[in-house]
């Protein structure tokens, strides 16, 4: 199992509306944590979101690691109780084998992170 | 079991009579030990237990069968140290068998915060009556082999709290024990028999509605579990309760002697062996209040999770049974007794996790108090106006699970 | 007990993955300020049948919801944001 590493990127609160239009980066990653929150990562520095009231922070606060998808699929089935997206590519996130781990699933990858606290003990679990 | 002990004690069964000198509504353990103590000791017997299931069908029939009397405030440790005595006489009072253990309980201390929480126990119980002592990982180990003093290595046992007069019992002994005494001496227990109402006369409670027709009384008593929100709107009562449910589970037989029973605060679990031989797990309560008595698998993951981590060969065991009981939880963990404000009407409740160990002394306590018309010293600290007085028994560090 | 919460922002969850969250009533009948806040701080109405509660998803969306719960039957009548 890879070692999980700091992803830094930038954690927006704005209205939904912003956040739906939004267009991000070609490169970069934007998960859609709430209706009103996302992280993106890498780190954005433009100003992207047309909501003069958002919060945009820097952010390093999750921990992860990209996993290919037999080992990641492997590794749900036994720890996730809840039912993952069939689509791809697609957001979750939930409780995996205890912790509050955040998903991105992509046809020949899947991205895990979790709340950079937890990081040794998801890498742990998976072990 | 229970049709097996009711057809060996030979009791005779009345009809309800329209009414009694005092009616009990709840057929669990306190109601049962009230109009047991009001019976033998203060020779009142025009009295009736009202139980809409069978007798001990709640949460007498339901919880782990912890006796301990090693709480956290001196008030607590008086009350629960007299039931603690009186739960060690009964046998001999009666005649009849609870399958009373004294076992001796030790409470975990993990850090060097719970070192102090556990000396702190150890010199209030000592001080207020109840024998607790501080114990040292050697004597730990002597006391109870299986554990596992290095927690896994996440929880270390650092030093515990002993409590000798720690003791279990046979739940449904002592239901049919109080209701066989009380029944000998004249009291009458209607199963099956629903209290749908209370019957006021202006600001007094003057009898109760049930299925089978009114029924008059001189003084009405709620020894309810789990529905008494309910019971005590019908008099215009407002209750600092919330029923909650806490689950259990027993493991199959385990053969090794495991003698005492064994509690955590940190990772809130305790553990015991029935006579049986089946280990018995229990843990704090859900987080929701609740009245339903479904049980859930996650509580068996993590109880079990945490269980294992202290006691390691519980990992080689299969759960046999599982099952859920409502408790009603007070604001501050200690239970609510006596009067209620409204003439002609007592309560017993707010009996959360801590209920079996008190049956004998709830019961005499309420007996008295339904005898005499004065509040025992004993359960005045726990009267249901101690919130307004600002005179909470908040004690949630000793009363949180068994 | 365990039961599954329909989450609006994440699905279906076990309820181990939520925080509970009391929504406190205290009755328009009570008009006595000192009695409101002795009701607020300890009193329950602790109902047998529908009631309304919020749960935080500390392990998902990490937002509040609204939950009408059945305390009968755990039975989940609907949920909101």
């Amino acid at each position: 199992m890879p070692e999980l590493k700091l992803f830094h990127g930038t954690r927006i609160v704005a209205t939904p509306a912003a956040l739906d239009t939004a267009v991000w980066p070609q490169d970069a990653l934007a998960l859609r944590l709430a209706p009103d929150e996302v992280f993106v990562t890498p780190a954005i520095t433009a100003d992207i979101v047309d909501d003069q009231h958002a919060i945009v922070a820097p952010d390093a606060g999750f921990a992860g690691a990209w996993i290919v998808p037999d080992e990641a699929l492997e590794f749900l089935q036994r720890s996730c109780e809840w039912e993952l997206p069939l689509e791809r590519p697609a957001f979750a996130q939930g409780a995996v084998a205890g912790l509050p781990v955040k998903l991105w699933l992509e046809d020949d990858r899947v991205l895990f992170l979790v709340p950079a606290p937890y990081a040794t003990d998801l890498e742990e679990r998976m072990a | 079991m229970n049709e097996f002990i009711e057809r060996n004690v030979r009791l005779s069964w009345h009809a309800a009579k329209r009414s009694y000198e005092v009616v009990i509504v709840g057929g669990g353990g306190h109601g049962l030990a009230t109009a047991y103590y009001l019976a033998t000791r203060h020779g009142i017997t025009d009295v009736a237990v009202l139980e809409r299931k069978y007798i001990g069908a709640g949460n007498t029939g339901r919880n782990t069968t912890v006796i301990r009397a090693n709480y956290g405030i001196p008030e607590a440790v008086r009350f629960y140290q007299r039931s603690l005595d009186l739960y060690a006489s009964l046998e001999e009072e009666t005649g009849r068998g609870i399958t009373h253990r004294q076992k001796g309980l030790l409470w975990l201390a993990h850090s060097e915060t719970g070192i102090r929480a556990e000396r702190a126990r150890a010199e209030l119980n000592t001080a207020f009556g109840a024998g607790t002592e501080y114990v040292g990982p050697d004597e730990i180990k002597k006391i109870c082999p299986q554990l596992d003093m290095a927690g896994g290595g996440v929880w270390p046992i650092l030093g515990a709290s002993y409590h000798p007069g720690g003791a279990t019992a046979r739940h449904d002994r002592v239901v049919w024990t109080y209701a066989e005494g009380a029944m000998q001496r004249g009291v009458h227990i209607h199963q099956r028999t629903a209290v749908t109402g209370l019957i006021m006369d202006g600001d007094r409670v003057t009898g109760v509605e049930t299925a089978a027709g009114p029924i008059s009384a001189g003084a009405v008593v709620s020894a309810v579990g789990g529905h008494v929100t309910a019971l005590a709107s019908m008099a215009g009562l407002r209750l600092p309760i919330r029923t909650h449910p806490l689950q259990a589970f027993v493991t199959n037989r385990y053969g090794l002697g495991f003698d005492p029973i064994v509690s955590s605060s940190n990772l809130l679990f305790y553990a015991s062996q029935t006579a049986k031989g089946e280990m018995l797990l229990g843990a704090e309560i859900d987080r929701q209040p609740s009245y339903s008595y479904r049980s859930g698998h996650h509580f068996l993951q993590s109880c079990g999770h945490r269980a294992m981590t202290l006691l390691p060969f519980l990992r080689n065991l299969r759960v046999l049974r599982q099952w859920t009981g409502v408790c009603d939880m007070s604001p501050d963990y200690s239970p609510v007794m006596g009067k209620t404000g409204v003439g002609g009407f007592y309560i017993t409740t707010g009996w959360g996790t801590w209920g079996f160990k008190a049956i004998p002394v709830g019961g005499e306590q309420m007996a008295e108090l339904i005898a005499t018309g004065e509040t025992p010293d004993l359960i005045a600290p726990f009267s249901l106006d101690r919130f307004a007085r600002d005179r909470t028994m908040a004690d949630r560090g000793s009363a949180g699970t068994h | 007990m365990s039961f599954h919460i329909p989450c609006p922002n994440c699905g279906a969850r076990a309820i181990e993955e939520f925080v509970y969250g009391e929504i406190v009533v205290v009755p328009d009948s009570i008009t006595d300020p000192d009695e409101r806040n002795l009701d607020r701080a300890f009193i329950h109405g602790n109902p047998e049948g529908p009631t309304s509660e919020r749960w935080f998803h500390a392990m998902g969306c990490q937002r509040w919801l609204t939950l009408r719960r059945d305390t009968r039957d755990e039975q989940i009548i609907l949920t909101a944001r």
